[in-house]
């Protein structure tokens, strides 16, 4: 097993860092004008006070909410739903395996960056934040909160995250929905290069009632590489070696695979109704958080 | 197709060998590759199992690559075999071509544009032609061929070219009719022989050789230049040797050369050498067949009979061709030039000129003799053809000059006659009054008048028209004698005119050393008186009865009665001396150190009485007796020791200076000198080079004539210890006679010139299998780096 790159994040969160978080809270408070604390809403029967919809009751409801109003003009029994008004869980699935610490930037501190920008806005818009880094197994976690104050245990969370190990994207997501059980909006920050596959994970998650968001981060040098001659290549997870003499034509073959597994992710996401963001390391980690406000999908 | 193979086959093969299993087992061998860290393995994997598809084409592309590199290095292999398209190598010849370069080809009669075809050959028309010209200027009657001859004889001289030019034309024509399978060497012949290339295809090579060729002052030397024409010829295929000159070289080295097939005495590689060429001139080569042919028939009836001469030169199984060159025979030279100085009478002297016509026609010259630049005698000399005048100049006295020249000038150059070029006129001595001179034999008006028309023209050879001579110098010397009264000594000085004599006593010469008196004298003799301090040099010394510790020569013992029983008669002051009843009452023997060139004149048994030696410019002469105690000077030869003494202390040691001949090596006595290396010699052109000294001798190979300078100095090159002049002459009638030898004979054979060479076209291929190499390998490196190949 080839040994770690440097990681060096102890400048990742600095002072420059946290204004440009600043920044895009009060852009995003620009684009979403009228928004309140809490103000995501979850379609749950009882407990909220605005009248969303109606019902046929079933034996186990509470008869407390049938109206009956309805029943004396129509013979019929039927349920009143109201909306429920709740604080809205944020997850931040950080991807912390071997595979991140490729690039330059490193893939896994644009991630931590990224993550830490989603974490800010969503600590000041009062909903509960988590971060739970994972490759094979999840490493730890940092217990939902709320309140931007909360963004430096954030950073000191992240900068203190173990790394290492290959990626089980469907094993650690099969753990977190058993470990959180409110759902909420689970943002999946990897690099998916996982050889079992990305598709288990996010049906997992999809029929765990989680919302998941996919925002895929990668070098641009793994998508073009600039090789050449008779090399041996080594998996940085497996540590698998395969010889190959690099030709124009292999470069251009490798080239369209990536694309196309990247493809394969849009597709399966976009089919599904998953928000779908790809981003290469390149590209300024705000620069991406307002396109991702301006698409929408991670605040309404 | 053939291979030259300069490396031995198995020596290539081997290495081949080698580096073809190099080349497989590194194409075995996986190299080790650079590791490349990767994130995803996966996508490779998919991406190299489509390119599996193809894996098959890989390996045969892998192959390709393999049988690349053997491939360039069989290319390679069969370049370093040297492989040549075209005949076959027995085709080619090896040929030495020979250039005259020796003094007559200096003659100035030839036309630019000749060529070896235009060359007469014997028994043709133009040779024909030639005879009869021949005959009818003998004859004195007019012919048509003689008004050729005339007509040509009128041609410009402007339009002439000399004889070395238009061999070294001849020398590239043969070169540029050469085929691409032969292979030519050059050697320049002169007094030495001296190649000037090895054996060489490269034709533009070989006549950039032959352009660089001058003619020297010096005879030819044929029998050195055919001896090694023949070793270098040695084991080579189709030999062949031509000589491009103008035939004048001496009949006997001629009938020394020995042509025709090898004999059994030296069968062997010779006899394969033999075969191939049989088996060359068997295919096609008519022309050069019935050369070979020629002249192995012509020394066939008794082909052994010269090569068992002790001095032949062996040249059986070499075909031997001559192109001539030259096209006058009119020439008249001067082939002996000396001088000398009476004994008595020193301030006279005596020249003796030799001159010759060589030409077939009468011819009339001016001949003038000079001292220094005066002319000293003018005359007019008329030859008839073939003829040898000598003439004797007795009692030439006045010119202080000791070098003399003799010239030969054409009678119209009357203007020129006391001038030499680039000097000012100046008049005739007393003694240059002109006098005519005929010949032995009566010329009759006919001769006289194609004498006369020949001497307004000239002759094309000048070097012989020009000799020198040396007198050796005459010097007035003031010689000192140191006694106490001695009527011998002093009456054997009266004999001798060139010197003045004063008288010291041993008290006055010591009173006088310390002042200036001494260095006036050129020489000073020691009778009975050995003093402790002597004048300086270059003043000489001579000693009768040398006693003590200050005497020249150490002496060993004193011996009494003795007699001279060996005398050293080459040394100059021995010269004519008889010693033998000469009766002593005791003499000194000295103890000499021959290794610092003391030597011993006069000896008895091995006892030396008499010695002399030089000590830098300082000549010492001692005799272990006294005056007193000998009869010695009533004997003429008491008189004649101190004449011959004080002629070598003048550097007069010679009554006759002898005139060198170009083309030899000059052995140079230096004066006695002998602590010395080398000498500096300058050349008549003022050039100036330096000559090896060994047993007192200067040695150098004469190439020039006129008068050469030799400058005797000490290691260090600073103080000028002797200078030796000497003069160099042609001296040799067989390159005065310049008439060119159409073909020339040997035996019965005829040399002719070389008939034309065919074209080979014989081509090296290792330049073009090289460049098949690089285009390999330029294609290899493409489509390596565009991935194709790998």
């Amino acid at each position: 097993m080839p040994s770690l790159p440097e990681d060096d994040r102890s400048e990742l969160f600095d002072e420059a860092f946290l204004k440009k978080l600043e920044y895009l809270h009060v852009v995003s408070r620009k684009i979403f004008t009228g928004g309140q604390r809490a103000e995501r809403r979850m379609r749950k029967v009882g407990s909220g006070i605005e009248f969303a919809d109606h019902r046929r009751y079933t034996w186990g409801d509470d008869f407390r909410y049938i109206d009956w109003n309805v029943y004396g003009r129509v013979d019929k029994l039927l349920l009143r739903l109201f909306e429920e008004e709740e604080d809205l869980h944020i997850y931040l699935l950080l991807d912390a395996s071997r595979s991140m610490l490729i690039g330059d930037p490193l893939k896994l501190h644009y991630a931590m960056q990224v993550s830490a920008a989603l974490a800010y806005v969503g600590l000041a818009s009062l909903d509960r934040v988590a971060i739970l880094p994972f490759s094979d197994r999840l490493h730890g976690r940092l217990p939902p909160a709320r309140g931007k104050n909360r963004i430096f245990k954030v950073f000191e969370f992240l900068r203190n995250v173990e790394v290492g190990g290959d990626t089980d994207l469907a094993a650690c997501v099969e753990k977190f929905v058993h470990q959180n059980k409110r759902r909420g909006l689970v943002v999946l920050l990897s690099d998916f290069y996982d050889p079992r596959g990305f598709e288990e994970a996010l049906n997992t998650l999809r029929y765990n009632k989680f919302d998941p968001f996919v925002l895929q981060v990668f070098d641009r040098k793994e998508a073009e590489p600039s090789l050449h001659g008779d090399l041996a290549l080594v998996d940085c997870e497996t540590g698998e070696i395969k010889e190959v003499t690099i030709s124009r034509s292999l470069l251009d073959a490798y080239t369209r695979e990536h694309e196309k597994f990247c493809g394969e992710l849009r597709d399966f996401c976009t089919a599904r109704a998953v928000p779908y963001f790809r981003t290469h390391t390149r590209v300024a980690f705000d620069d991406l958080i307002l396109r991702i406000f301006r698409t929408g999908g991670f605040l309404r | 197709m053939s291979f030259l193979t300069p490396i031995a086959l198995p020596t290539v093969l081997t290495a081949a060998a080698v580096i073809a299993a190099l080349a497989v087992v590194a194409y075995i061998l996986k190299m080790r590759r650079r590791r490349f860290e990767v994130p995803f393995s996966t996508l490779w994997q998919r991406v190299l199992r489509e390119k599996e598809t193809t894996s098959l084409f890989k390996r045969l592309r892998r192959l390709l690559s393999l049988l690349l590199q053997l491939a360039v290095l069989a290319l390679l292999i069969v370049a370093i075999l040297d492989p040549r398209l075209g005949e076959d190598d027995r085709d080619a010849r090896s040929v030495v071509i020979i250039v005259d370069a020796s003094a007559s080809m200096k003659a100035v009669d030839e036309r630019p544009g000749g060529s070896i075809s235009r060359a007469p050959i014997p028994g043709s028309e133009a040779e024909g032609a030639a005879a009869e010209a021949a005959v009818a200027g003998d004859d004195g009657a007019s012919s048509d061929a003689a008004d050729d001859s005339a007509a040509d004889d009128s041609d410009d001289d402007e339009t002439r070219i000399p004889r070395i030019e238009a061999a070294k034309s001849r020398a590239r024509e043969l070169l540029d009719s050469m085929g691409g399978g032969d292979m030519a060497m050059v050697v320049r012949m002169d007094g030495q022989t001296t190649p000037l290339s090895r054996f060489d295809s490269d034709m533009a090579l070989l006549k950039r050789t032959v352009a660089g060729i001058q003619a020297t002052d010096t005879p030819a030397d044929l029998a050195r230049a055919l001896r090694a024409a023949a070793d270098a010829l040695r084991g080579r295929p189709n030999p062949m040797i031509v000589v491009i000159g103008d035939g004048a070289y001496p009949d006997a080295v001629l009938e020394r050369i020995a042509l025709g097939d090898p004999g059994a005495s030296n069968q062997g590689a010779d006899d394969q050498t033999d075969a191939a060429q049989t088996s060359a001139r068997s295919d096609g080569d008519a022309p050069d067949r019935a050369n070979t042919d020629n002249n192995r028939g012509a020394a066939r009836p008794d082909p052994n009979a010269t090569s068992q001469r002790l001095d032949a030169i062996d040249l059986r199984g070499i075909a031997l061709h001559f192109v001539p060159v030259g096209q006058d025979d009119q020439n008249v030279g001067i082939v002996a030039f000396n001088a000398r100085r009476y004994l008595t009478d020193k301030t006279s002297y005596a020249v003796f000129v030799e001159v010759q016509n060589f030409g077939d026609e009468p011819a009339a010259r001016r001949l003038i003799v000079y001292s220094g630049d005066n002319p000293i005698d003018v005359k007019t000399v008329v030859l008839k053809p073939g003829e040898r005048l000598r003439q004797l100049y007795p009692n030439l006295g006045g010119g202080e000059d000791n070098r003399l020249r003799a010239e030969l000038k054409p009678l119209d150059d009357s203007a020129t006659a006391t001038t030499n070029p680039g000097e000012s006129p100046s008049p005739p001595g007393p003694a240059a009054a002109e006098t005519t001179t005929a010949g032995t034999n009566s010329a009759t008006p006919a001769a006289e008048a194609s004498a006369a028309n020949e001497a307004r023209r000239g002759d094309v050879f000048a070097l012989d028209d020009r000799a020198f001579a040396l007198l050796p110098a005459r010097k007035r010397q003031k010689v000192l004698l140191v006694t106490l009264d001695n009527l011998y000594l002093e009456g054997a000085m009266l004999v001798y005119d060139s010197i003045q004599v004063d008288k010291l006593t041993p008290d006055e010469y010591e009173q006088a050393l310390g002042g200036d008196l001494l260095s006036e004298y050129s020489a000073v003799v020691f009778d009975d008186y050995t003093p402790a301090e002597l004048p300086p040099p270059p003043t000489h010394l001579i000693y009768f009865g040398p006693t003590g510790e200050h005497s020249p020569f150490p002496i060993r013992e004193t011996i009494p009665a003795p007699r001279v029983t060996d005398v050293d008669d080459s040394h100059p002051v021995m010269r004519w001396v008889i010693l033998d009843d000469v009766n002593y009452d005791q003499s000194a023997v000295f103890q000499l150190d021959r290794a610092a060139g003391e030597v011993a004149l006069g000896s008895y048994v091995r006892a030396p009485i008499i010695a002399a030696k030089r000590a830098g410019q300082q000549k010492i002469v001692a005799f272990g007796f006294s005056l007193g105690g000998t009869d010695l000077t009533l004997r003429v030869a008491f008189p004649l020791l101190l004449v011959n003494a004080l002629d070598w202390f003048a550097g007069d040691d010679a009554d006759l200076i002898t005139t060198y001949q170009t083309g030899r090596r000059f052995r140079v006595p230096l004066d006695g000198v002998y602590d010395i290396n080398e000498v500096d010699v300058a050349l008549p052109s003022g050039r100036r080079t330096r000559a090896p000294v060994s047993d007192g001798h200067a040695s150098f190979y004469g190439h020039t004539i006129g008068v050469h300078r030799l400058s005797a100095r000490t290691d260090d090159g600073g103080q000028a210890l002797a200078t030796i002049e000497l003069a160099a002459n042609l001296a040799n009638p067989a390159e005065s006679d310049i008439a060119p030898t159409a073909a020339l004979r040997v035996g019965d054979a005829v040399l002719t010139p070389p008939p034309g060479f065919r074209v080979t076209v014989r081509r090296s291929l290792w330049l073009y299998l090289v460049l098949a190499v690089l285009a390999i390998l330029a294609v290899e490196w493409i489509t390596y780096h565009r991935r194709i190949t790998v």
